[in-house]
């Protein structure tokens, strides 16, 4: 009973801060515009992928990092004190109450305006032609990326254990995440580098839920041969032109996406970013 | 006598650096009234969280009717009722939502929780404030409210630090007259560095200085330890007769004399000299320098001047303290028992 008392309270308390509200606009807003812009130019797999960035990349994983930074840092430490641990409350429960619900909000907001997006993207007619996007690649890259701002959450609650100081927590956050991103993303790590992960949806949401190798790799075959024939005949008379950049999206060299080493890259730190949290927050005094 | 909260050694120092609580031993008896007594910063607070398990000692145990406490310590925590000094309740709610959470916490099932939260508000007399949010309610409310989620569960100890810092005389009335009555059927630690709080409610009491317990015991056993060599006479007159009458008396052995106000005077009589035969050789002068006596006041601020006087011996005996401490741990050490 206080595991769910604590998350009710905290989910409760949450929704009616302005911050929450304020993003849960800010993210509606924010996909509605990408959607618009890239209406008529992009297919459906790196469309949503471009909705799904700002969750990965910027801005709102500042949102969801200060989110989880907050409870237990700073003067909210006091009051998680003075109101749940001084009760018949284990430290556990209090811990886990507090993350979880910071975990269903992230998820609710994402969620809330991420289905539709992606759903209006896959069903609506667009004047761009159809690019396979499947039913279980959209589920697929949804719970990639709600593991990713699990994995947010779980590391803001973590520095807010281990700093006590929220600027602090958020400021070290901030100026360790995106280098190592971008290092992560120079070897295109999906696994690890949400940019990369980012730079790989497309790929995941075209793929289906079991694959034919034969048939991919005739596929494939065809598709090369096809190219082939494509470039021989534009380029017939013609002077060469260079071979035209890859949007970031479209990027080739994750084919090989395996969903399984992408949910072990993100699943493993968070579970250990909490356990760390929970073992910080133990032997911590108030 | 059943102990509600034991401590041994216990100790708390903050990164090698502050000494927060140093080798405090103390016993609350059940049932009592306790006073746990000291300046700011004595380490009373950190006491108080160290039997919640808020914080973890550095050395040393503290038990709460034989359990010993922690950080997940579930079935102490069922027995206490705690009021912060400055309870930081969660603005948002209003109070039948903050009780009814707190209900949850300590695991009340729906049909026992829901009407005690009325009565308690009731006994609170925040009936008529149901439907503020408690970021709306002033601090006496506040700390009413604080008290009403200490006695949630019906716990058999209270501990209240500082719970009537910040109220105005009727509210701090209230909370005294309050807990009074819950002295009646539980143990009851009220933290304060306000002595009159302790004079008024208190049968027990800890003086705390520096981390360290330098008095635990019934309230008169303290004021037993004050010497009782000085009153103040209450008279009536004008200055210039009582400033003569002050001249006078200071001329007489063995008493030392001070004006207090235009209407006291307060004497002190020194060691040796037999106070009812000063106090009637005093008196002996009130009428012929026309001035009328109203009352005479022995031992008043009792508890004030013990508390003192505690203080001042503590930190001139510091060392002596030391000394037997060490000699005594020295002795235990060496099995040999002490001289």
């Amino acid at each position: 009973m206080p595991l769910r008392a604590i998350l009710q309270h905290d989910l409760w308390g949450l929704y009616q801060s302005r911050m929450v509200r304020v993003w849960l606009a800010a993210t509606a807003l924010l996909a509605a515009l990408l959607m618009m812009t890239n209406w008529v130019k992009v297919p459906s797999a790196p469309l949503i992928a471009i909705v799904l960035f700002p969750y990965l990349v910027f801005p709102w994983f500042l949102v969801v990092m200060m989110l989880g930074v907050n409870p237990t840092s700073g003067s909210r430490a006091d009051a998680m004190a003075d109101g749940f641990l001084c009760r018949p409350v284990t430290r556990y429960e209090c811990l886990l109450g507090t993350w979880l619900a910071r975990l269903v909000l992230v998820w609710g907001v994402y969620l809330v305006v991420a289905v539709p997006a992606a759903a209006i993207i896959v069903f609506a007619k667009r004047p761009v032609p159809d690019d396979g996007v499947t039913f279980y690649g959209v589920i697929a890259a949804m719970g990639v990326v709600g593991l990713v701002l699990a994995l947010q959450v779980s590391l803001g609650f973590l520095m807010g254990t281990l700093l006590r100081r929220s600027l602090l927590a958020v400021a070290v956050l901030l100026l360790a995440w995106y280098p190592l991103n971008l290092v992560l993303h120079a070897f295109s790590l999906e696994e690890f580098s949400p940019i990369s992960l980012s730079q790989s949806l497309p790929t995941l949401l075209r793929q289906p839920w079991q694959e034919d190798p034969a048939a991919e790799t005739a596929k494939v075959g065809d598709l090369e041969a096809m190219q082939k024939t494509i470039e021989w005949i534009s380029s017939f008379g013609a002077p060469s032109k260079p071979p035209a950049k890859p949007g970031f999206f479209e990027q080739a060299e994750y084919e090989d996406f395996s969903l399984l080493s992408v949910l072990m890259g993100y699943g493993i730190p968070t579970l250990l970013s909490i356990a760390l949290a929970t073992v910080c927050f133990n032997v911590r005094d108030f | 006598m059943t102990a509600a909260i034991r401590t041994e050694h216990l100790t708390k120092i903050y990164g090698n650096r502050l000494i927060a609580v140093n080798d405090m031993n103390l016993t609350v008896p059940e049932g009592a009234i306790f006073g746990l007594l000291g300046p700011n910063g004595a380490g009373k607070t950190t006491t108080l969280r160290l039997l919640l398990g808020l914080q973890r000692p550095t050395a040393g145990r503290a038990e709460v009717f034989g359990r010993p406490s922690g950080p997940n310590a579930v079935a102490v925590r069922r027995l206490i009722g705690y009021l912060p000094t400055h309870p930081n309740l969660p603005g948002n709610l209003r109070p039948v939502e903050y009780l009814d959470l707190l209900g949850k916490l300590c695991r009340l099932p729906r049909e026992e929780r829901k009407p005690r939260i009325a009565s308690l508000l009731r006994a609170v007399g925040l009936l008529g404030l149901t439907d503020q949010r408690i970021e709306n309610l002033s601090t006496g409310e506040t700390t009413r409210l604080g008290i009403a989620a200490s006695l949630v569960a019906d716990p058999p100890l209270l501990i209240w630090d500082e719970p009537t810092a910040g109220l105005d005389p009727a509210a701090r009335r209230f909370t005294l007259d309050l807990i009074r009555e819950m002295g009646k059927s539980r143990t009851v630690v009220v933290a304060t560095h306000i002595l009159g709080d302790i004079d008024h409610i208190c049968d027990h009491v800890g003086v705390v200085h520096e981390g360290q317990m330098i008095f635990c015991g019934p309230v008169r056993d303290m004021k037993r330890r004050l010497r009782r060599d000085d009153f103040s006479l209450e008279l009536e007159g004008n200055g210039d007769d009582l400033r003569r009458l002050a001249d006078q008396a200071g001329q007489v052995e063995g008493i030392a004399v001070r004006i207090q106000d235009e209407r006291t005077l307060t004497v002190e009589v020194c060691d040796g000299r037999p106070r009812a035969s000063a106090l009637a050789e005093l008196l002996q002068l009130v009428e012929p320098n026309h001035l009328t006596l109203q009352a005479v006041h022995s031992g008043q601020n009792e508890t004030e001047n013990a508390y003192l006087q505690l203080l001042q011996e503590d930190e001139a005996h510091g060392f002596q303290r030391f000394d037997f401490q060490t000699q005594r741990k020295v002795v235990a050490a060496e099995g040999n028992p002490p001289a």
